[in-house]
């Protein structure tokens, strides 16, 4: 079964998008502010991009490890999946938001 | 409040204008047709800014419809120190 792990793989790949528009109103926002709210917004979405680009290395880049995710068997791969799932969720919840 | 207020000029977009208009506001009460001429921007993009301020709390008019004047609430006056410390920065 497949399925979860793709849609794993999406929610990544959507997740760093999101990430990499709320990072840059959120830079924009630290140069011009320069205060440690903007800061802790700017910090906030760098360690969950980080948090993604490590998910897209295990899930995508490294042939091996990739493999090992791709066979989860369907329970866990489900949990897993749902775990970035959410988060695309709320980013994208976030950036609705952030974008006005 | 606080929160609020933080969240709505560093955390947005439009962030940085929405802290010039406050500004502008509290030397001294404006409609959006004079803050888009003293601020150099467009209409609409001050009415949209107005209204998230107001939707914030942030701001209050004067209920007129078309030359509605904007003023800092008192409840944003009351948090002054905080809006200070976010704008201080901002050109």
């Amino acid at each position: 079964m497949t399925l979860w792990y793709d849609v794993a793989r999406v929610a990544i790949a959507v997740n760093l998008l999101l990430l990499l528009g709320l990072g840059y109103v959120w830079a924009g926002n630290y140069r011009r502010f320069r205060s440690k709210h903007a800061l802790g917004l700017l910090l906030f979405a760098v360690m969950l991009f980080l948090e993604n680009a490590v998910a897209l290395y295990l899930y995508m880049l490294d042939p091996v490890m990739s493999a090992w995710m791709a066979d989860v068997p369907v329970a866990p791969q489900r949990l897993l999946t749902l775990l970035r799932v959410f988060e695309a969720v709320a980013l994208a919840f976030i950036a609705w938001v952030t974008w006005d | 409040m606080e929160a609020v207020l933080w969240y709505v000029f560093t955390g947005t977009r439009g962030g940085e204008n929405r802290a010039r208009i406050l500004r502008a506001l509290d030397e001294r009460p404006r409609n959006a047709n004079q803050l888009a001429d003293d601020l150099d921007l467009d209409y609409k993009t001050v009415r949209h800014h107005l209204e998230v301020l107001g939707d914030n709390g942030i701001v209050e008019n004067s209920g007129d419809d078309y030359g509605a004047v904007y003023f800092p609430t008192d409840r944003v006056r009351d948090h002054w120190d905080a809006v200070e410390e976010i704008v201080e920065h901002v050109e």
